[in-house]
């Protein structure tokens, strides 16, 4: 039992291996579907979540086929985009985007932010 | 007419002229077949003109120095009100007089609006302040029909507002014409699913007893907003001294508040004391600090964590035990859910799915329990919805939750034996899971950070770093800015945080943060701040004007996304489910083309207008720039081009 949990574990964390297989997107196309389609309306701009309608996208983790699942079947309350409306190609280019996009800013360089929160 | 069929211009006004003529003669003629009925009200008649020109006879008195709208603002001295908001309207012209030279305008102290969404809406906003009732004034009829909506929001937010409306006296009295359209023979009837308690009194006798009662209803839990009609013909009534003397004034009743019996709250300290994974939930339940220094208490004494549902300022966001980021696990793996004045158990507890088959399911595990401490069943009508879903629970108790929190600490206190390690222990692994949170939200403030438009986090940042060190307060819910405030601020303080609209009607935002800030300006030292949308600001700008003519201090920061967001979300909900594709959810949904100029409007109503800021590395000194023109009394408005949420 604990070797297949072991095997799980590895096959999530080979992100890459899914990457490799997802059809390769333009990520300047990618960026203009994205607020086409109105996933920033949700999102933010750039990806970057809201806590209480759509989580961080930017550089997401998912593997292509996790993503383009979430889009088709949304696990909980999101619009559902079928091929009709964002076809396979136009995901992956959004996929792209998201993939592209630069990291967030160090905690450490703001410290306006740093001193914020509950301590 | 022309030969060639336009109409000649001529021609025209001759035949209206004939026309007029013919209307007067036959009208002239009905009445006299008819007399003494009164004509229509469209053109005065000859007879009617020589009327109104004819001076009174000798005998007629014309003036009085007392009436009986002076004994009303009599009553609603004794009351302790401070204020009376309003936009002025004729029924009750002769109290506005009393009040403001009778009265000597003091307490209360007639507050000028410009809709009476905004007279009934600051008085609900006041209300969770100051801890006391403010009141308004609207018009017979239609002044009612504009508040409407603001006293609905009131009512479902269970916070009293004492709203007086006006008619004309009876139909012998009615003058023809507008003072019909702005009578009504049950001035409650429209809004009485939503106000705790209405009447119209037929005497000023009645009208004294049945104001005192009013404000007590309206200030016993549950609380609500009372609705009390003042009879034109009451209010304009010379008043004798004979008369006068005949008349009292009851003194008002300061009844205690429900708490729960003992036997139930022993019964929920031992289901409390026995749980393994107890929640406490927090919705309308704290109305001053010593409710939040309470449930500060229990939660220590069971270390249990608690979830600020955001009805009120319920809990401390730097107490170790506030968990309210991880309710969803939380809930998940309780035990036994303790909620306290729950406006909606059914859904701290449940969920639903919104797909175009909608499912639902439960939040917490099976086998869970639930006690609920609630004035909720106190007060609930048949029409409107907002008393949500029917839960169960497994012991429902019907008592004030702040009243009886002193006697639930107690019950537990004798109950807890030799549980008192396990507490500790389970408050050990609570805090853990807390100390991860602040990070969490710093981290994901930082990934917005240097966006265009600016972000919400961003906002909340710059805002809190130029008022750390004042005596600041919300006065929103926050909610529409991805719970910033309760992520971020550290809110400690009851005062800090007045929680929501409750009705969910747009344009609560700005008339109750006019109220906030008006109760935050008397307490003294405040720096009270709305950040608001601009759906939202969009339905009372004018807020502004009334704030900067009576001097109501606040610095309201746009959240501009222009649209209204949650219905563009929808939209492309819907678009999306019919296959149609997103790209005309902006239809009817966006406040683009052109961009409204939120600073220019501020300015137009004589409060400081900054902006529109775009960049981020503006906004930190337009809100210093607002801050320090707070200072000299004035309202401030910066408009932020911001992220969506």
């Amino acid at each position: 039992m604990k070797s297949h949990i072991l095997l799980l574990a590895a096959a999530i964390l080979a992100g890459p291996a899914f990457a490799q297989d997802a059809p390769k997107g333009d990520a300047a196309k990618g960026e203009k579907l994205f607020m086409a389609d109105g996933c920033w309306q949700c999102h933010g701009v750039g990806g970057n979540g809201a806590a209480l309608t759509g989580p961080k996208l930017s550089q997401t983790a998912l593997p292509f086929e996790a993503f383009l699942h979430q889009l088709r079947r949304p696990a909980a309350e999101m619009a559902p985009y079928e091929a009709a409306i964002v076809p396979d190609s136009a995901a992956a280019d959004i996929y792209a985007f998201l993939k592209s996009r630069p990291a967030s800013p160090d905690l450490k360089d703001l410290p306006l932010l740093q001193g914020m929160g509950v301590k | 007419m022309s030969g060639n069929g336009k109409v000649d211009r001529r021609g025209f006004m001759k035949g209206a002229a004939v026309a007029g003529g013919a209307t007067l003669a036959t009208e002239t003629r009905v009445r006299a077949q008819t007399a003494p009925a009164q004509p229509k009200a469209a053109s005065p008649s000859a007879a009617q003109q020589a009327m109104e020109n004819d001076p009174p006879g000798e005998a007629e008195k014309l003036t009085t120095e007392k009436t009986g709208s002076d004994f009303m603002v009599d009553v609603c001295q004794t009351l302790g009100l401070d204020y009376m908001a309003a936009c002025p309207g004729s029924t009750f012209r002769s109290l506005q007089e009393s009040f403001i030279n009778y009265g000597k305008n003091t307490k209360p102290e007639w507050l000028t609006c410009l809709h009476e969404e905004v007279s009934i809406g600051m008085g609900h906003g006041y209300a969770k302040v100051a801890g006391k009732p403010m009141a308004a004034m609207v018009h017979g009829t239609v002044g009612m029909q504009h508040g409407a909506m603001a006293l609905y929001n009131a009512w479902c937010d269970r916070v009293p507002v004492i709203v007086f409306t006006a008619s004309a006296g009876p139909v012998e009295d009615r003058r023809p014409g507008v003072e019909w359209m702005h009578t009504v023979q049950d001035g409650a009837a429209t809004v009485r699913d939503f106000v705790k308690w209405d009447d119209y009194p037929r005497s000023l006798q009645s009208f004294s007893e049945s104001t005192v009662r009013a404000y007590q209803l309206a200030t016993a839990q549950p609380q609500a907003p009372v609705f009390i009609t003042a009879d034109g013909k009451l209010q304009e009534m010379e008043l004798s001294k004979a008369a006068n003397a005949k008349l009292s004034i009851p003194k008002l009743n300061h009844p205690t508040q429900a708490a729960a019996d003992a036997n139930a709250l022993r019964e929920a300290a031992k289901m409390l004391v026995a749980a393994e994974n107890p929640v406490i939930i927090a919705d309308r339940y704290a109305r001053t600090q010593q409710g939040v220094d309470d449930l500060v208490k229990l939660a220590e004494l069971l270390q249990a964590p608690v979830i600020e549902a955001r009805g009120r300022m319920n809990f401390p966001t730097t107490h170790y035990l506030s968990h309210w980021e991880r309710s969803g696990p939380v809930v998940a793996q309780a035990d036994l859910v303790l909620s306290l004045e729950p406006s909606d158990l059914y859904g701290q507890l449940n969920k639903m799915r919104d797909q175009l088959e909608r499912t639902e399911g439960p939040k917490t595990k099976a086998g869970v329990k639930v006690i609920s401490i609630s004035t909720h069943d106190l007060l609930v009508r048949a029409n409107y919805q907002d008393f949500q879903r029917y839960s169960p629970a497994d012991l429902s108790i019907t008592a004030d939750g702040e009243a009886s929190m002193p006697y639930l600490i107690e019950a537990v206190r004798q109950e807890i034996g030799d549980r008192k390690a396990a507490f500790e222990a389970r408050g050990q692994k609570l805090l853990a899971a807390w100390k991860g949170l602040a990070d969490r939200a710093r981290a994901e403030a930082a990934m917005s950070w240097d966006l265009t438009p600016i972000s919400t986090a961003r906002i909340y940042a710059e805002l809190y770093n130029q008022v750390k060190d004042m005596d600041w307060a919300l006065l929103q819910d926050g909610g529409f800015q991805s719970n910033w405030p309760h992520r971020l601020w550290p809110i400690e303080k009851h005062h800090q945080f007045m929680g929501g609209s409750g009705g969910g009607g747009v344009g609560y935002q700005p008339v109750a943060a006019l109220g906030g800030a008006l109760a935050h300006r008397d307490a003294g030292g405040r720096t009270p701040i709305s950040v608001c949308g601009d759906g939202e600001f969009n339905m009372a700008p004018h807020t502004l004007w009334t704030a900067a003519h009576h001097k109501i201090p606040y610095l309201t920061v746009v959240h501009n996304n222009r649209a209204y967001h949650q219905e563009v979300m929808h939209v492309q909900h819907m678009a999306n489910r019919h296959n149609r594709g997103v790209e005309n959810a902006i239809i009817g949904t966006t406040l683009r083309a052109p961009f409204v100029d939120y600073a220019k409007v501020a300015q137009g109503y004589g409060a400081v207008g900054i902006g529109p800021i775009n960049d981020p590395k503006d906004l930190g000194p337009a809100i210093a720039k607002g801050l320090d023109a707070m200072k000299s009394g004035q309202p401030v408005l910066i408009d932020v081009v911001s992220q969506p949420r």
